[in-house]
């Protein structure tokens, strides 16, 4: 083998056209991605003067595929319910009752207690104009919280960007129990991990090869260069960060995956909010999570599945509630829901239900006012497509989470004010 | 090779990048970063376990997020080869790559191309799969990857991985108690170059599809939207291009089709009957097709608008008004260029190609010749402009590494890197590019290596790999590392988990 030379000579091509310079408007590509910035872009970031300081953390559960909204928060007083779903309205009966109208699903008992504690507001119908029954584009739509899609960024990853100065650490932002970076976060300028199992999350042949590997990954050139760079800082700060956590967190929650889910790849919600736990109580400065449940696109056989679904989502959030009010932290914490669309309130041949709009929103907290928010969905008058109208703009109920709960700028973020919902209980 | 540390050689030329950090800054301080290197241990062959403890620099030097790109050798024969190679198959082993450099780039194409797609050999089992004797996940997987390691056609693998990420289905929701998911990856295959109507047909009434987009279970008198959908959204047309009367009058139309029973099914259900106590359905009946069954009283019965068109339609009248439609061309050209060429295809590239995809009738060999033998293939901007998918790399890493017994290692590894086989995240299919960079990936990929290496009984020697897998074209942190390895095992590592092998 001949000694090697470098790169054998280097070009450049036009970065600037392909927004992957740091802080300069990123176009970004296409498929849209994200990135952490690697030390360099971080001693800029660290100049930046306007710092939020708040011990604020956000919580945000996507329940993917589109969760049924009506088999969730259930109209247990509408004739019309029991008319469009003759399968799907035996729910109805053993549903927990929160007024005369709407009752908690059967399988959402941790939700109920929290929510007769005053520890959860449901927003009722939220939305947005001339809505989308793709799952693609509508989930776009949530997370670049622009029903435009002129937007690339992600809401919470421009936040992050914004407001946050990441202070040598990698975890402002973390994605727990995935992959990849979920679209929510998705910024070239927000610094943020992605950690899919805790426990394996290491390098293999240890210290050794994790300082080649950081050598490895510097200064690479091409239009992939700087984003493979910064994972692999983020890959390194992240270990050290977990081991150090680890080292100080034993679960006070009764985190269980044993439940029996019929499909999905993405439903290790328990393990995922135990590691933000850990990441929260263990003084990480993590400031927002995003955690997955999938297999919420209920176009068949539809009441089992979505049983179990709610099984798993109520036992998972009341462990992590139950670990964070064991550590203390409890009053700190938001979790928000979302979700691409609910579904249309005819049920369909295969015992499912097909894609929809407007779907209620749970926000669960100390810092939660409880109660129900929005207007309870009129099955009475639904549009020309069988579809429940929006009362409440997605976009109202970030604002109420940028401004009262992280206390950020919320229009700088989202472009336009909205009609508070105001969730948030006001702090003394 | 040298194994004493080496300087990187300087550059020739200087070019201001748009951040003004000039090349001298970024090849000064990788010089001086070699300069500082030193072994300290010394190892033997195979003992990754203990990689030798290199002195690394501090990080006095990191100059910028990267303003400089890598120098595309495309215009050097053997570089092309090796660049179709990369993104045509699952890379080369070395005996390939060299009989593809003394064949040349077009012959390559034409071997690539014009051989007939071989058949795996069959999954023990697979056909009569019940649920009390399921398909295992990790066999079906295994059975797959092994097939991408050996085939002696890996064109034809490629573009069937090409096809599972485009029409998706997953085992969890088709679930593994029928022979759906593996008949699809073998109707898959023998469709993968073929004309695009018959492929929508074929997909259209393939029973695992037929359960994972619900189809199977859709009446005229209640249609399931779910599979007229994503049809048009995601296999065809692309998002916006229909209306939802659209998606409600195709899943109307489209209604009728039902799974088919096997005879190991037929005689389960049977078995479980009697030993139940019950009475055996009267109509169950084994049904002699690996395709849906269609049921006409099952239909929608009457006229409806679809696609500006109203009549009574069958299954086939829908895909042929589909395929009429302008959208489609397009939609399936950029999908395939963003896996082969480019991230982001000129508005002309796509459209040129979408008029000749078009003139060929749909047909997808005469496409994949023309995508190959564009100009823009071989264009210096297309040169490491893609990232590899997990399943790509991996089975790159073993093809390179000549052993191909790590189909189940990489069929273990690919669920923390995000792609579990026939386990798609979504119906969508995979990420692309950049969406596999995550510090996640990044760790997994470098930890697969290592595991890999660690593993070998015997590795085999370095040679020339990093100008037979990476054209001889590394940055200075690469060759700096290189240079200064003790041992080809380290060699083998620094190259796998490289950045420059995660593109392609």
């Amino acid at each position: 083998m001949k000694e090697l030379g470098g790169t054998n000579g280097l070009s450049r091509r036009d970065f600037l056209r392909n927004g992957l310079v740091f802080g300069v408007g990123a176009q970004a590509l296409a498929s849209g991605y994200a990135a952490v910035p690697d030390v360099f872009a971080r001693a800029v970031l660290s100049a930046k003067s306007a710092q939020v300081q708040n011990d604020k953390v956000l919580v945000m559960i996507q329940l993917g595929g589109g969760n049924d909204g009506l088999q969730t928060v259930i109209p247990i007083g509408s004739s019309q319910y029991r008319d469009f779903r003759p399968q799907l309205s035996a729910a109805a009966a053993k549903a927990q009752p929160i007024n005369k109208d709407i009752g908690l699903h059967e399988n959402l008992k941790g939700l109920k207690k929290l929510y007769d504690e005053g520890k959860v507001a449901i927003v009722q119908g939220v939305g947005y104009p001339k809505p989308s029954f793709s799952h693609f584009d509508s989930i776009r739509v949530w997370e670049t919280a622009d029903p435009d899609r002129r937007q690339q960024d992600g809401w919470l990853g421009a936040a992050i960007a914004k407001n946050y100065d990441s202070l040598g650490h990698p975890l402002v932002g973390c994605a727990c129990g995935t992959t990849s970076v979920p679209g929510m976060l998705r910024d070239l300028q927000a610094t943020l991990t992605v950690v899919d199992d805790a426990k394996t999350f290491g390098f293999q042949g240890g210290q050794n090869v994790e300082n080649v590997m950081g050598t490895l990954y510097k200064s690479t050139p091409g239009i992939y260069g700087a984003l493979f760079d910064t994972a692999m800082t983020t890959a390194r700060d992240t270990v050290a960060q977990l081991r150090t956590s680890a080292a100080k967190y034993t679960p006070k929650g009764n985190y269980s995956d044993k439940v029996n889910l019929v499909y999905s790849s993405k439903n290790q919600l328990a393990a995922a909010l135990q590691l933000a736990a850990e990441l929260i109580v263990t003084g990480t400065g993590v400031k927002v999570l995003h955690v997955t449940l999938g297999g919420f696109d209920t176009h068949y056989t539809e009441l089992n599945r979505h049983d179990s679904l709610m099984n798993y989502l109520d036992a998972a959030i009341s462990a992590f509630q139950d670990d964070l009010s064991g550590y203390g932290m409890a009053d700190r914490v938001m979790i928000a829901t979302w979700s691409e669309f609910g579904r249309r309130p005819k049920e369909n041949a295969s015992g499912g239900t097909d894609h929809g709009t407007a779907s209620p929103v749970f926000l669960i907290g100390e810092g939660v006012k409880g109660g129900v928010y929005g207007e309870t969905p009129n099955l009475a008058k639904l549009d020309q497509g069988g579809n429940l109208s929006y009362s409440v703009d997605f976009r109202a109920v970030y604002q109420e989470i940028l401004t009262s709960h992280l206390a950020v700028d919320a229009k700088e973020l989202l472009g336009q004010s909205f009609d508070r919902v105001p969730f948030v209980k006001t702090q003394a | 090779m040298n194994e004493q540390p080496t300087t990187a050689k300087p550059a020739k030329t200087l070019r201001k990048t748009p951040l003004g950090i000039r090349r001298r800054h970024v090849l000064v301080g990788a010089g001086a970063a070699a300069g500082g290197l030193a072994i300290t241990r010394a190892l033997g062959l195979h003992h990754l376990g203990d990689l030798p403890t290199i002195a690394l620099p501090g990080q006095t030097q990191s100059p910028a997020p990267t303003g400089v790109d890598w120098v595309s050798p495309l215009d050097k024969p053997e570089a092309q080869v090796a660049h179709l190679l990369r993104r045509a198959t699952f890379g080369a082993t070395p005996s390939e790559y060299e009989q593809s450099v003394k064949d040349g780039f077009k012959k390559t194409v034409d071997r690539l191309i014009e051989t007939p797609i071989a058949e795996p050999p069959p999954l023990a089992g697979a056909d009569d799969a019940t649920q009390e004797k399921p398909i295992r996940p990790q066999e079906l997987i295994s059975w797959w990857l092994d097939w991408m390691l050996r085939s002696p056609t890996p064109f034809g693998e490629r573009m069937t991985f090409f096809w599972h990420g485009h029409f998706t289905s997953d085992f969890r929701k088709v679930n593994l108690q029928t022979p759906y998911i593996y008949w699809q990856n073998l109707t898959w295959r023998r469709m993968a170059l073929g004309n695009f109507y018959g492929m929508l047909y074929q997909v259209t009434i393939d029973p695992g599809m037929l359960r994972y987009l619900d189809l199977g279970t859709s009446t005229g008198r209640a249609p399931n939207e779910n599979y007229s959908r994503e049809l048009m959204e995601l296999f065809t047309m692309g998002v916006g291009t229909f209306t939802e009367d659209d998606v409600r009058n195709g899943a109307k139309a489209l209604a009728g089709w039902r799974e088919p029973l096997t005879q190991a099914m037929y005689d389960a259900q049977v078995k479980r009957a009697m030993e139940q106590g019950r009475q055996v359905p009267k109509n169950l009946k084994v049904d002699d097709v690996k395709t849906g069954v269609f049921e006409q009283q099952r239909a929608y019965v009457g006229g409806v608008k679809f696609l500006g068109l109203v009549k009574q339609w069958d299954t086939k009248g829908v895909l042929e008004q589909i395929l009429a439609q302008d959208a489609v061309a397009p939609f399936i050209v950029t999908k395939i260029l963003r896996e082969f060429v480019t991230d982001q295809p000129s508005d002309a590239y796509v459209k040129r190609l979408a008029d000749g995809f078009r003139k060929s009738r749909y047909d997808v060999k005469s496409l994949m010749r023309d995508v190959f033998m564009s100009p823009e293939f071989l264009a210096p901007a297309s040169y490491r402009a893609l990232v590899k998918s997990p399943t790509e790399l991996m089975v790159h890493m073993a093809r390179a590494l000549e052993t191909p017994a790590l189909a189940k290692a990489i069929g273990v590894a690919g669920q923390g890197m995000g792609q579990l086989l026939f386990d798609p995240p979504e119906v969508g299919g995979w990420p692309s590019n950049a969406s596999w960079i995550s510090s996640n990936n990044v760790l997994e990929r470098v930890n697969f290596a290592q595991v890999t290496l660690t593993g070998m009984p015997k590795i085999p020697p370095f040679k020339d790999a990093h100008v037979t897998h990476l054209d001889g074209v590394v940055s200075p942190a690469t060759a700096q590392l290189l240079n200064s390895s003790p041992d080809d095992a380290t060699r083998w590592l620094i190259l796998l988990a490289s950045p420059e092998f995660q593109l392609k």
